[in-house]
């Protein structure tokens, strides 16, 4: 967690006003417990689909740090060669994938789920959105196929109340999103998403539940942004926060509780946590080195960039057709003269 | 192979066995849409599939478009090769989400890394009043987005190969198949092969004019040239079979020789198939053009259901032999 937010507060810091990361980023400060989480939850063959909001995801699978940053600088060297962004970064070998228009990328991991009952694999699937992905029909139709299917599939919605400045209860009848879920059979939870060992008892057992073949999960998971809706200015000059409302939520920050905790235990001390925020952002300057002093892409070649032209599979299993039965099917397909 | 080398099917059943093949030759192949796993699925298109494969596999899909795209493209990612199966192509609006924010920019957005070989079947349908609901061809959008390959066989032949292309390539299929084309018998070969993508097919040689034509509108160009044949005007025919990737060389080449050109597109007139060829030939060649080039399709209106209406709505190929045949004079 304290990775992921020293990370995207050196973001935060670099974005404005140098304006050298020239693409949209929602940045995940405050939201830290869930990917934090499913970091220690996940194996190597797992698949994890996020949101827009995707950074903590993107680490969560094990992706390269530089690899994120170059992607926002826009080079090469970035995770996607600069062509994706923050919103729809992918780390395919490591099995990440996220993407920008709300229900989308967890609707389609019940696909990746649904692969897992049919290839007789042990993998799981878990996709993160937030709770306006739930505003969209998408979402629901999902739901319903993978209680039908009985997918191996953790749905994790972390609640920040608000799609851009619309605050739940101003596009929805009901917050009760978990409730709703599990009236389509769904196991189905709502916690307290800055709680960070609970959210990690929650999805372990989720994920445990989606590998013994016992269903599908959907857990939400309430958790507050601290950023605006992207960038990480505050947009609170648009006054759709209530009073102190952020305030309350920085009381209740995922990292602090967390070391609270940690510390009564004698888990951890000043020196130990110093050390570690020493080697991250010894990481995180590397990173930002990388990502600078990496090349732009060059003109690429837009027809292959969009369209394979090798096809391994059909060569190996189709034969093309003889020229001359061609000739003859011609034929007869003119003298049928349909 | 033993047994015979070929059989003269139906287009329906040419899908069909296509897809029976398919599931043969690998257990990635998954089937999904309505009702798949009937007797009689979709127009005869998937039946016997389920009771040889199981409905694990052959996967009977509530009205749910947008999902059940979705899921397609997440198997893919997963290395399976779907097949998603719409019977009314009306209903696969709702699937634009999936089809055209996902399945078409994934490999572009992945730097290539990660593809989808996602097949997507989609019926049009035409006449008996199917009317504005049920008669729609929107191929030429779906072709407007890049990475999305769109196919349009005209023959069992194609419908064949082409499925089997498109299920065993890399990269995320439309196939739009129009219903009039299901009960056409044909010569098929019936070992699985390959039509690849791109490669037009010359139906009939002329050196008047050439009949660009996709779909139902091949035969529909075949029977044209017949009427124009009789009147001395030897038409070419080109069949498209894809409509992206557009093989607008065997297009030129053959308006090279012939000088005129008309695009007959089972769809509205405008923004479309027509317009789209006929550029391409006019950027190469259109100082060489003897006659004006002609887009032939339905009017841009809706479909009517009235009987009456259909027979003014669509184009008859008496009207259109006699547009042509002033093109040629």
């Amino acid at each position: 967690m304290l990775r992921l937010r020293m990370c995207e507060d050196a973001l935060a810091r670099e974005y404005h006003p140098a304006d050298e990361m020239r693409c949209p980023v929602h940045f995940c400060v405050g939201q830290e417990a869930v990917p934090a989480a499913l970091s220690l939850l996940l194996r190597a063959d797992d698949y994890l689909y996020s949101h827009h909001r995707s950074h903590g995801y993107y680490l969560a699978k094990g992706a390269p740090m530089n690899a994120l940053f170059a992607e926002l600088y826009g080079k090469s060297t970035g995770a996607n060669a600069g062509l994706a962004g923050s919103q729809d970064i992918s780390y395919p070998s490591r099995r990440f994938f996220s993407g920008a228009v709300l229900a989308g990328a967890a609707a389609i991991s019940a696909g990746s789920a649904l692969a897992a009952t049919l290839q007789k694999t042990n993998h799981v699937v878990v996709a993160g959105f937030g709770e306006a992905a739930t505003d969209e029909g998408v979402f629901w139709e999902t739901i319903n196929y993978a209680a039908l299917a009985k997918l191996p599939l953790v749905l994790v919605c972390e609640n920040n109340k608000y799609s851009v400045f619309s605050p739940q209860l101003k596009r929805t009848s009901s917050d009760n999103i978990s409730e709703r879920v599990a009236t389509f059979g769904i196991e189905s939870s709502t916690i307290f998403g800055n709680d960070a060992p609970l959210v990690h008892r929650t999805l372990s057992a989720a994920i445990t539940r989606a590998r013994n073949g016992a269903g599908p999960t959907f857990v939400e998971a309430y958790t507050y942004r601290w950023s605006g809706h992207y960038g990480p200015a505050s947009d609170d000059p648009m006054g759709y926060r209530e009073p102190g409302e952020l305030e309350a939520w920085k009381r209740n920050c995922p990292i602090a509780l967390l070391e609270h905790e940690i510390r009564s235990k004698g888990m951890l001390d000043d020196a130990e946590k110093a050390a570690l925020a020493r080697e991250f952002e010894a990481e995180i300057q590397a990173c930002f080195q990388f990502a600078k002093g990496s090349p732009f892409p060059v003109a690429p070649n837009w027809a292959s960039l969009n369209f394979a032209s090798a096809t391994p599979e059909a060569d190996r299993l189709l034969t093309d057709v003889d020229v001359n039965e061609f000739n003859a099917h011609q034929e007869l397909v003119q003298a049928k003269g349909y | 192979m033993s047994g015979r080398a070929h059989n003269e099917i139906t287009y329906a059943e040419a899908l069909r066995q296509g897809l029976y093949q398919a599931m043969e030759l690998s257990e990635q192949v998954l089937v999904m849409g309505q009702l798949v796993d009937f007797a009689r699925g979709v127009f005869g298109s998937t039946g016997g599939l389920a009771e040889r494969f199981g409905r694990e596999r052959v996967r009977d899909f509530p009205v749910s478009e947008s999902a059940m795209t979705a899921l397609g493209i997440g198997a893919a990612v997963a290395g399976m090769r779907p097949v998603l199966v719409h019977h009314r192509i009306d209903f696969m609006f709702y699937a634009m989400d999936a089809i055209v924010n996902w399945l078409s920019l994934w490999r572009f957005k992945s730097n290539c890394e990660s593809v989808l070989p996602v097949t997507i079947r989609a019926i049009v349908g035409k006449g008996w009043g199917q009317g504005p609901q049920h008669s729609k061809s929107p191929h030429a959008w779906y072709a407007h987005v890049p990475g999305l390959t769109v196919a349009m066989p005209a023959t069992p032949f194609d419908a064949k190969g082409l499925l089997l292309e498109s299920i065993f390539g890399e990269n995320p299929v439309i196939m739009v198949e129009h219903r009039s084309l299901y009960a056409l018998k044909d010569r098929v070969p019936v070992r699985p092969y390959r039509v690849r993508f791109g490669c037009a097919a010359v139906r009939r040689a002329g050196e008047h004019i050439t009949l660009v034509a996709v779909g139902a509108m091949v035969p529909f160009a075949l029977r044209v040239a017949d009427l124009l044949e009789q009147h001395k005007v030897q038409a070419e025919v080109i069949d498209l079979r894809t409509i992206s990737p557009l093989d607008s060389e065997s297009v030129c080449k053959s308006v090279e020789k012939t000088g005129r050109i008309a695009v007959i597109d089972p769809a509205w007139r405008s923004f479309g198939v027509s317009g789209e060829v006929i550029a391409r030939v006019a950027e190469r060649l259109g100082r060489c053009l003897r006659a004006d080039p002609l887009r032939i399709g339905y009017p841009d209106s809706h479909t009517p259901m009235s009987a009456a209406l259909e027979a003014i709505y669509y184009p008859s190929e008496v009207d259109v032999a006699a547009q042509l045949r002033k093109l040629c004079r």
